[in-house]
């Protein structure tokens, strides 16, 4: 038996709360005090999570973390989470499931910059919007999101998916400049309009959008049949965004296909459908 | 020895002897099912026997396209071979010239195991370079530039260890009502999944015994079960009803999966009953001494007379 803990903010903090060490997993063994007592940086200031939340628990299945309240202050939700799950109920901040390798964090509000930076497994999913470099590396890193799953439900900010290597990132909203730029590989969707530049200088992966975005004189037309890997794509693309998004009925539709960027290998790809 | 006897079939007090094998199942879809078939009757083609085909194979069934990965019509094809390294050379060989080569098809795992085989893996490198990969929902998929777009082959397929070698003898009183009876029993045991069985049309005519006379040979014909030999070898296993024989053979993914085709025919040619021909229902086997895998006849009677 595992515990799911529910921490509700108890004031808005003046500076940002650093919440890498609000862990469902370690938090499952601790008693009330003990994790009262988990440290929080409020800006340089050293606090504790009692100094900032009311805590409580249920016994649970499997680790478990809610936070209420007002986060968009609170960065590092879900940092390199490695098992259980956590529910953001309103806004997060920077950082939200970065680094994530399993388990899954769900914010029913906005998050941040650097949303699922360098993430390499389990799924993250933002009910609302994300701010630059989603699914980016973290600043001085060379490679981005590595694996599993991050699915934004509203607009994603500039630099989405830069440098990503692996994994799913979904946008059903729209998305700023330079998304899937240095794309390594793995699969970047954008249900809305992309910014300037899509897919400046990727080298491998997969970019799927809607409409024609104006593509840089280095991304080549395709021809021929791509259909059998397009329905790999597209079905797991619907599946993993659900029926109410833009990518219901994928499937179904036939997209236009280029090859790009060539100014970094051509071995990229960018789906098309209008 | 007691006899049994179901709407005039003779079941005999023995057991077919199968053997331990490696297998496989992969799908391969095309643009449409002809193509697919075209592809898994190629790619299963010369596949009847281990004793000099190298693999034993089969289609196991049609598949439609809300069955497949990509939504496309397919078959399901399985493969088995004596060893791991046998089945993934056969594998290789079999998709790489049969598959690949075939148009608009694709290929994918159609087991989940511990141990793989490479499917896509080493074919990739017909792409020359233009091969490129995709990860789609944890799974490897290669895609091959070739003539008509392109071919998508998944990384590897699951390999389990597998059953080989179950069997029926069909003892009939000439050789239309021995093919009759033959066709009704490998339709029945088509119906059930996981077997294949890998001679022509599901049936044998040369039934084999280990060993030969001559030394080159390791098999030689089942002479207990030739009626031309009725009266001249010591062996004979036939009497005076029994103008024609045949056998099918049966590879299957499991032991159960084995068992319960042969059920399934066993079943149906005690329906069609001695009247239509196949008077006795036999089992191939070489004492025990071959394989652990022993399917007693009296064990698979329909439920009626089990």
């Amino acid at each position: 038996m595992s515990k799911h803990w529910t921490l509700r903010l108890k004031t808005a903090p003046a500076l940002r709360l650093d919440l890498r060490a609000l862990q469902p997993s370690a938090l499952a063994a601790l008693s009330h005090d003990e994790a009262a007592r988990l440290p929080v940086l409020h800006g340089n200031e050293r606090t504790s999570a009692g100094d900032w939340f009311d805590l409580s628990f249920t016994d649970a299945e499997t680790p478990a973390l809610t936070l209420q309240g007002d986060l968009s202050r609170g960065d590092r939700i879900g940092w390199c989470l490695a098992g259980g799950t956590v529910h953001v109920e309103g806004d997060a901040g920077d950082y939200l499931g970065a680094g994530l390798q399993q388990g899954a964090v769900h914010t029913s509000g906005h998050a941040g910059v650097l949303a699922g930076c360098e993430m390499r497994g389990g799924r993250l999913e933002v009910a609302g919007n994300v701010g630059d470099f989603a699914g980016a590396p973290l600043p001085g890193s060379m490679e981005g999101m590595r694996g599993g799953v991050f699915i934004v439900r509203g607009h994603a900010g500039e630099r989405l998916a830069d440098r990503m290597r692996r994994g799913s990132l979904i946008v059903c909203g729209d998305a700023g400049d330079f998304a899937a730029s240095r794309l390594v590989a793995g699969t970047v969707a954008i249900g809305g309009r992309p910014g300037a530049h899509l897919a400046h200088g990727m080298r491998r992966g997969s970019v799927v959008c809607f409409g024609t975005p104006a593509l840089a004189p280095t991304f080549n037309p395709m021809q021929g049949d791509h259909r059998v890997i397009w329905q790999l794509l597209s079905r797991d693309l619907a599946r993993l965004a659900g029926p109410h998004s833009p990518f219901a009925g994928l499937p179904a539709r036939q997209p236009r296909r280029w090859a790009g960027d060539l100014g970094a290998g051509g071995q990229g790809e960018l789906w098309c459908l209008a | 020895m007691t006899d049994c006897v179901i709407n005039g079939v003779s079941i005999d007090e023995s057991f077919a002897e199968a053997f331990p094998m490696r297998g496989t199942r992969i799908i391969v879809t095309a643009h449409n099912i002809t193509w697919a078939r075209h592809a898994g009757q190629t790619a299963t083609g010369f596949a009847t026997s281990v004793i000099a085909c190298g693999a034993e194979a089969g289609i196991e069934r049609e598949l439609s396209p809300d069955e497949t990965p990509d939504g496309r019509p397919g078959v399901a094809l399985l493969l088995f071979a004596m060893s791991s390294k046998e089945l993934a050379k056969q594998l290789e060989r079999r998709v790489g010239q049969c598959v690949l080569t075939c148009p608009t098809t694709a290929v994918y795992a159609g087991l989940e195991a511990p141990e793989t085989l490479p499917l896509g893996k080493n074919l990739r490198f017909f792409g020359d370079g233009w091969q490129i990969s995709k990860v789609i929902d944890g799974v490897r998929y290669w895609r091959v530039p070739v003539m008509d777009g392109e071919f998508v082959a998944q990384e590897t397929t699951g390999m389990v260890k597998a059953v080989g070698g179950g069997n029926l003898l069909l003892l009939a009183r000439d050789t239309d009502s021995a093919l009759a009876g033959a066709e009704a029993a490998v339709a029945a045991m088509k119906a059930i999944p996981g077997v294949v069985m890998p001679f022509p049309g599901g049936v044998v005519r040369s039934g084999s015994k280990v060993g030969s006379k001559y030394k080159a040979l390791s098999a030689s014909t089942n002479d207990a079960y030739c009626p031309t030999l009725v009266g001249l070898t010591p062996k004979s296993d036939l009497d005076e009803r029994t103008a024609c024989v045949m056998e099918i053979v049966i590879d299957g993914l499991t032991f159960d999966a084995v068992a319960d085709a042969m059920r399934a025919g066993i079943a149906v040619l005690c329906e069609r009953g001695g009247a239509a021909g196949v008077h006795r229902i036999a089992a191939g086997n070489y004492g025990g001494k071959l394989g652990p895998f022993h399917f007693h006849l009296r064990q698979l009677l329909p439920k009626d007379h089990a």
